[in-house]
């Protein structure tokens, strides 16, 4: 522990002199959030998964809660800080709530979103490592496409705060959230709460407000991972110049930055590595190998990729379109809510079966 | 293989990304760093998110 101690101490330190302050501390809150994911056991995929087939709402209770905390923070935050401070507004559209579909779907189908992909991955887990590097790629590819869907239909951002003021903002948001969660309660079959996840959702609800406050801009997952892949691209000689996402002067902006200096790039690293530290003590026990055929690691590698496309053409993951969207008062979260839910809805049945042929005979 | 060597294989990919990064030769300036933090600062946020949709109506 001393000594897992004095080395995370010290990448913090090198950063901080190598690259800033400030990305030392986005890392550190990338370790705190993906060491609390794991450690709690607290995710997204999972609790939609046991509220769909078990009636059992607790961590969905509990991910509202924490979406709830952190908008009644962040969105005054973000408006008496303009210019300074951006919330994850995005726009609404068609192929925005399609995508949102494909993603629910797959994150069901490797039981792991955009945060549960990382930290499952971190902790050593099989499936999210086989899924991982295809999900980057996919993310990178989206960002490809996103400009032909913007073309093709109608994308119109919509800011709760703007519509109805700070105050009404908020007011609509928790509105909102407790209306789902009254949903929630009538479908659930016992009880709501589980302090366990309830204080892991505070606690992931303080950590995505202090990454407002440090980055400027709330927390996401998917950006750095595409980012990633459009690196190594352009190391191997594609042209960025071809592409419209990579041209406007943000992303090409962060095309020519060290990834040391990316936000999304530098928690999505500590979730990870913070999911790997919790994991550590008791991985030695654990087997590597789930007992499952070789062929469900394509199915997770393909629903790995369409993850990746699908977060991008849906203006975030779970994380930075759900969770950042509903906090920052943007329509999107909600409608990404919405297709996202109905999309696990039928993933959870497609990986129930191909599960069961998947493990026949194997365990 | 126990676990540990997923976790293992985790860290190793985690590293190479920033290894590759380094290796294209970007390196990161830390005379050019901003504010330790964005709030109460000029610099604000990099822009650079997952809900960046480029072309669309802002």
């Amino acid at each position: 522990m001393v000594i897992r101690t004095l080395l995370i101490t010290g990448l913090l330190l090198t950063l901080a002199v190598s690259a800033g302050v400030r990305f030392s501390l986005l890392l550190a809150l990338g370790l705190l959030i993906g060491f609390s994911l794991e450690r709690f056991g607290f995710g997204f995929a999972g609790p939609w998964r046991r509220l769909i087939r078990e009636r059992n709402a607790q961590g969905f209770v509990a991910q509202l809660v924490a979406i709830g905390l952190t908008a009644v923070a962040i969105q005054p935050i973000i408006a008496f800080a303009p210019g300074t401070l951006i919330g994850a507004i995005a726009p609404v559209s068609l192929t925005m709530v399609a995508a949102a579909f494909v993603f629910g779907l797959s994150m069901q189908m490797i039981l792991g979103c955009g945060s549960g992909t990382l930290v499952n991955a971190g902790s050593g887990n099989a499936i999210a490592l086989t899924a991982l590097p295809l999900f980057c790629i996919g993310s990178f590819l989206g960002t490809l496409l996103v400009p032909f869907a913007i073309e093709a239909t109608p994308h119109i951002p919509i800011s709760l705060t703007e519509s109805f003021g700070v105050g009404g903002g908020v007011t609509v948001t928790l509105f909102g959230l407790v209306g789902v969660g009254f949903l929630a309660s009538w479908y659930s079959a016992g009880s709501l709460w589980n302090k366990k996840l309830l204080i892991a959702g505070v606690i992931l609800s303080a950590l995505a407000i202090l990454h407002v406050l440090v980055a400027g801009q709330p927390w996401g997952v998917v950006y750095g991972l595409g980012l990633w892949v459009a690196k190594a691209a352009q190391g191997l000689g594609w042209d960025a110049a071809s592409a419209q996402f990579w041209i406007h002067p943000i992303n090409a902006q962060a095309l020519q930055s060290s990834i040391l200096t990316d936000t999304t790039s530098l928690t999505s690293l500590g979730l990870i590595g913070g999911a790997a530290l919790a994991a550590w003590r008791d991985s030695s026990d654990q087997p590597f190998k789930q007992p499952i055929a070789a062929w469900y690691f394509a199915v997770a590698a393909l629903f790995g990729l369409l993850l990746g496309i699908s977060s991008r053409l849906a203006f975030g993951c779970n994380v930075g379109a759900l969770f950042s969207g509903i906090a920052s008062g943007s329509l999107h979260g909600w409608l990404w809510l919405i297709a996202g839910f109905a999309g696990s809805i039928v993933g959870v049945k497609w990986r129930d079966q191909l599960w069961r042929r998947a493990s026949e005979g194997l365990s | 293989m126990s676990r540990r060597s997923g976790i293992v294989m985790a860290l190793v990919f985690a590293f190479s990304v920033v290894g590759l990064d380094w290796s294209l030769g970007v390196a990161p300036d830390p005379y050019r760093s901003p504010d330790p933090m964005a709030y109460g600062s000029k610099s604000g946020a990099s822009g650079a998110i997952c809900t960046f949709a480029p072309g669309a109506e802002q």
